[in-house]
């Protein structure tokens, strides 16, 4: 088994998603390289070199790979999956972009946002947003795969892998970086959130909900609301999370001083993963959460949010 | 809050395999037209009204029009709602081609009403009446009137009211008093209209009154009112309709339900008289309206199933989420388990899939009207669709009331606060029993003037009609014999009337009501004959139709039976309905 | 210039997805179906072109059984001007569709090529990149606006983390991502003229296209149920729960 992972990075450098995804490549087991392809991106090779587990880095430092644009990079990409067995990049929005066309050019397959590893050529990956759960055997001679970052773990940087460099410069000419414009720091939308936090009517007032957005600015949540806060005039109307208000599956839930009337929990049962931080330790909201605390919210909201 | 989801599956079934609409198509030649048509107009139709505006319902239950400055400001987000539906082309589906409507039949329009009403009651009114408005001018309005008014109501640029009650003139129409006088060549319309749904709002250019009015040499009652228009905005030289009539809102009703749409006290001629122009001829104006009678109180009907069929979807789902108490196992259980919950949950489905059965049964005999060539046979739909009528809109408003009303029961405590939602479907329906004449007028109408009329010979057609199913060797066991004692009860119920005309009011509820279990439970056995006869083809949707069969049968079980009290009812007759004195009536207080 | 544009039919996104119970897939039969959300959001990009004066036709594309012409049409009565389906009677995998594609495009020449980033069965998120290199043409994967300015093409993309803008020598590809726009409802008066606009069948054989395997699903399974939970001590301990256990905070 010989596999190459497209590294993660912004030339400076190496994203973590990389390290998971590495992670996914040790579990095929076999000989891992990792490619970064980037421009003035020497710094991101040597950081790579370190991830255990991986035995070679190749380093493609060029103009042309600057902003891994996808037209530049699938030609060098197919260029180094010669005897390779899997190709493998992180499911992220540059993985995502640059792999298909990959797995076209070699011919073959791409297997998207894989979550387990079964065996060398079989592997499982959630559709249907989710609902349902695929085992997918590959019949490929070369298997590219994208991997859900969030279900492998970061591999540890205890190695020393070899860094070579990769002279070929790949330009198609089609596509140029313009610019980039970083989500302001500004809250996201409810609905559109990964992370809530919301407050109840345990809150007390409306003030006291800038303890909720202190977390909410350190994890990039949405804050919101149970239609208890809403009715007792503590926040807006827009913020209520609820049968009658907005219905919401974040990655993370989490709900504060919030009791868990059946309205709330229409709105957000489909969270994946749910919170409850209440001091009554009868309330119904811990027989959905995932992790329940029975404490003050007062003293551990700000707890939490220092420990972030 | 769940959100509304069109019942596409059962309305599929309904006009393919109980109406089978593709043979009347291809019979009458209707181009381009069939069931699967059908299905993508209504699937557009519900995406629409599933993201637009049932989302408003509640918004407009808890955000009323207001009444500034002489103008009814309606709910917010009404009006933009109100524009993506007409720039849609939904007011314009049934109305003729000539003036810019679809020319779609009456089938489809009784389909997409029922969708509007299941997501939005309150707004969907407005275009139901426009609708009125559409056809009196159609059928009566001169060339003038069609020229200038057709073209905009049928987009729905303007919006159409039906002005009758007046605050001593309710029922009785007869005692209609305003006045209209011709003066200078124009008709001039002074006096007070109550009751006016949608009778001012923002959402339109122009608003088209049809009002009811009197002439001074007119003759007194009601073969003394005409019937005419009188716009908000009146054409200027250029033909800009922009100058303000003489007619204005003055003040707005405090209801108990459909809280978003403005109900309005209209004032006529408050300085020079409105201008308004006569439909048809003088003194007609009754005739005019009954003509859209059949029309509007179907569409009433429809309402009843609209939110029937919404109350019920709420109900489901809360029944489904509901946990309460757990079993011996100590597994935690959901209401839809219980029996009670369930026995409601089936009356709820199997109800409005009867209602829907008859709405789009009534609905497609009146395009068999209009696509019939014969004179014969265009006069027998028609007096079947007069026959169904009262059926339709006394029948179906008041078994919605025990829809609605079991869907908050399920609900329990949840349902009775205002936050489930499900307390607005209960107070929006309670008007459909009373508007678009009562239950009470509607029992009159079919007693006396569709059965005691005609000698029951529309009655007659119809058990006939059921006879002839009955006698199917397919049909059911169970099904057949409780559609043959419902039958036999209708046809007692027939023959004492006839033979006690003078019992007619005293017992026309019970006996509108017999009627009503009586031919949805002829339609809900055909539905089971054809839910068999698709099964055994074997290309459908097992899951769907074996439900269908089960619904069918709970009817059967559960409200066809309906009739022998109905029947009982009937026989005693008035005796004990009227032997007290007024006095009496009040001998345990006085 | 014309656009191409894609449309799958997939189950309504409303509809709560069962999986069969010998774990062969999901059940589809008798349930609801409609367009993929985000190929709706790219025939409304493509109306929206020929509105703006920068497209002179569109046509709509889609590969599946009989049954997707109902999308097609709906494509139609949204604004599309005529539409070509690709029989295939199996479920086909993202490389074959876009070889299928390709061949479309070779024969439409068309300017754009609008593409759902994803369709919400499979979740594959492929199709368009595929199409790209096996066409040649530049992509602009999950766009939230594209400008087209004579041969170049402005395209902004949803990137984790932001927005990232890139210029691409047309022809291009695109695909959607969410806020691109929000697409209209198709009104009565255009489903109506839909059933006269020309709907076109060709078949892989056609297209010259040779089907290959390269995946085979072995099983499809429901995810866990949601596990009790367990009450935390403290927020330190909630805090290493919600990293190392649940990873769902960095």
């Amino acid at each position: 088994m010989s596999i190459l992972v497209i590294a993660e990075h912004d030339n400076d450098t190496l994203k973590s998603a990389t390290l998971n995804t590495v992670t996914a490549a040790a579990a095929i087991g076999g000989d891992v390289a990792v490619l970064v392809a980037g421009s003035d991106c020497q710094a991101v090779a040597q950081e790579a070199a370190k991830i255990s587990g991986v035995s070679q880095v190749i380093v493609a430092d060029n103009v042309a790979y600057a902003n891994q644009l996808a037209e530049n990079m699938q030609p060098l990409i197919v260029e180094l999956a010669a005897g390779k067995t899997h190709i493998l990049a992180p499911a992220t929005t540059s993985g995502k972009n640059i792999m298909p066309g990959v797995a076209a050019l070699l011919d073959v397959a791409q297997i998207s946002e894989v979550t387990k590893i079964e065996s060398a050529d079989v592997f499982e990956r959630p559709i249907y947003a989710g609902n349902a759960l695929a085992k997918v055997q590959s019949l490929d001679s070369v298997k590219v795969l994208t991997v859900r970052t969030t279900a492998f773990e970061e591999a540890a940087l205890e190695g020393s892998a070899a860094v070579e460099a990769h002279g070929a410069a790949h330009d198609a000419g089609k596509s140029s970086y313009i610019g980039e414009e970083v989500v302001e720091s500004e809250r996201p939308e409810l609905t559109a959130a990964k992370v809530i936090i919301s407050g109840g009517r345990g809150m007390g007032n409306g003030e006291n909900f800038s303890i909720l957005e202190a977390v909410a600015d350190k994890l990039g949540a949405a804050v919101g609301a149970s239609r208890a806060a809403v009715d007792a005039g503590f926040v807006s109307n827009d913020m209520q999370v609820g049968q009658t208000g907005k219905i919401v599956a974040p990655e993370l839930y989490i709900a504060v001083g919030i009791s868990g009337a059946i309205q709330h929990l229409a709105g957000m049962k489909d969270s994946k993963v749910i919170v409850a931080i209440n001091k009554d330790d009868e309330a119904p909201i811990f027989s959905v959460a995932d992790y329940g605390l029975v404490a003050d919210l007062f003293e551990a909201v700000p707890e939490f949010e220092s420990n972030l | 809050m769940n959100s509304y989801k069109h019942p596409y599956k059962d309305v599929d079934f309904v006009i393919r395999h109980l109406l089978n609409f593709d043979a009347f198509c291809e019979q009458n030649k209707i181009a381009d037209m069939n069931s699967d048509f059908t299905a993508v107009i209504l699937a557009e139709a519900a995406k629409f009204a599933t993201h637009q505006l049932d989302p408003l319902n509640q918004k407009g239950d808890l955000e009323h029009p207001i009444l500034k400055d002489g103008k009814v400001i309606e709910t917010p987000q009404f009006a933009a709602a109100y524009q993506e539906y007409v720039a849609q082309g939904w007011a314009s589906l049934s109305a003729s081609e000539e003036y810019g409507g679809q020319g779609l039949a009456n089938l489809l329009s009784v389909a997409c009403n029922e969708i509007w009403q299941s997501a939005n009651m309150a707004f969907s009114l407005c275009p139901l009446l426009g609708q009125g408005a559409i056809t009196a001018i159609e059928r009566h309005g001169s060339e003038y009137l069609k020229e200038q008014y057709l073209a905009k109501l049928i987009s729905g640029e303007w919006t159409g009211t039906m002005n009758l009650t007046e605050a001593a003139a309710g029922t009785d129409l007869a005692a209609i008093k305003t006045q209209a006088v011709y003066d200078d060549g124009q008709y001039k319309i002074s006096g007070q209209k109550i009751f006016i749904t949608w009778g001012d709002h923002q959402m339109a250019e122009n608003i088209v009154h049809l009002v009811l009015a009197r002439l001074p040499d007119a003759p007194a009652g009601m073969k003394g009112i005409s019937l005419f228009v009188v716009p908000k905005y009146l054409a200027n030289e250029q033909g800009e309709y922009n100058i303000e009539n003489d007619v204005r809102c003055l003040s707005l009703e405090h209801k108990l339900g459909i809280h978003g749409s403005p109900t309005c006290v209209m004032s006529y001629g408050d300085n020079d008289g409105a201008i308004g122009y006569l439909v048809g001829e003088e003194h007609c104006g009754i005739r005019y309206m009954f003509s859209m009678m059949n029309h509007a109180r179907q569409g009433v009907g429809v309402q009843g199933l609209g939110v029937s069929e919404r109350a019920y979807q709420a109900a489901l789902d809360y029944a489904c989420e509901r946990i309460q108490g757990s079993d011996k196992a100590g597994n935690a259980l959901k209401i839809v388990q219980f029996g009670d919950v369930r026995r409601m949950l089936m009356a709820m489905k199997s109800g409005a899939e009867a209602m829907r059965a008859l709405c789009y049964y009534a609905g497609l005999e009146a395009d068999r009207e209009q696509a019939s060539n014969s004179s014969d046979e265009k006069a027998q739909f028609a007096a079947q669709t007069a026959f169904l009528t009262p059926v339709v809109k006394g029948w179906s408003t008041e078994l919605t009331q025990e829809m609605v009303s079991f869907a908050m029961q399920v609900h329990g405590g949840a349902g009775y606060i205002e936050e489930t939602g499900v307390a607005q479907y209960v107070r929006d329906a309670r008007i459909l029993t009373i508007y678009e004449g009562t239950t009470g007028i509607q029992a009159l109408d079919f007693t006396q003037r569709k059965t005691l009329l005609d000698n029951a010979a529309q009655a007659q057609v119809m058990m006939e009609k059921i006879a002839q199913t009955c006698a199917l060797n397919e049909l059911d066991e169970n099904v057949k014999k409780a559609l043959n004692s419902a039958l036999a009860d209708a046809k007692q119920g027939v023959e004492y009337l006839l033979e006690n005309p003078s019992q007619a009011s005293f017992v026309a509820n019970y006996y509108l009501q017999m009627w009503g279990y009586t031919i949805a439970g002829w339609l809900m056995a055909k539905a089971h004959l054809a839910a068999t006869k698709e099964l055994q083809i074997g290309a459908g949707d097992n899951d769907y139709l074996t439900t269908k069969q089960v619904s069918c049968e709970f009817y059967c079980e559960h409200f066809l039976v309906r009739t022998q009290a109905c029947l009982a009812s009937i026989r005693a007759g008035g005796d004990s309905v009227m032997s007290l004195t007024e006095e009496q009536f009040f001998s345990h207080v006085n | 210039m014309k656009v191409l544009v894609t449309v799958k039919r997939v189950i309504d996104y409303n509809v709560k997805v069962r999986v069969k119970s010998d774990n062969s897939g999901v059940d589809l039969n008798n349930v609801k179906m409609a367009m993929n959300p985000f190929c709706e959001i790219a025939v409304e990009e493509a109306i929206r072109l020929k509105e703006a004066g920068i497209a002179t036709e569109v046509v709509a594309v889609s590969v599946g059984e009989k049954s997707c012409q109902e999308q097609l049409r709906t494509a139609l009565a949204l604004g599309a001007d005529r539409a070509i389906h690709v029989e295939a009677e199996q479920e086909l995998e993202s490389l074959n569709v876009a070889k299928l594609l390709a061949k479309v495009v070779e024969a439409e020449q068309p300017g754009i090529v609008i593409l759902g980033k994803q369709a919400i069965d499979t979740d594959n998120n492929q199709t368009g990149q595929m199409l790209s290199a096996l066409t040649g043409m530049a992509q602009g994967t999950f766009a939230s606006n594209i400008e087209i300015k004579d041969d170049k093409a402005l395209v902004t993309r949803e990137v984790d983390g932001g927005l990232q803008t890139i210029e691409l020598a047309m022809p291009i590809i695109a695909t959607t991502d969410l806020r691109l726009n929000e697409p209209r409802y198709a009104s009565l008066p255009n489903i109506m003229k839909a059933k006269r606009k020309p709907l076109e069948t060709k078949t892989v054989e056609e297209l010259g296209v040779t089907i290959k395997e390269h995946t085979k699903l072995l099983s499809v399974t429901p995810p866990e149920e949601r596990q009790a939970g367990i009450k935390v001590a403290d927020v330190a301990e909630l805090v290493d729960k919600l990293k190392n256990e649940a990873k769902v905070i960095g």
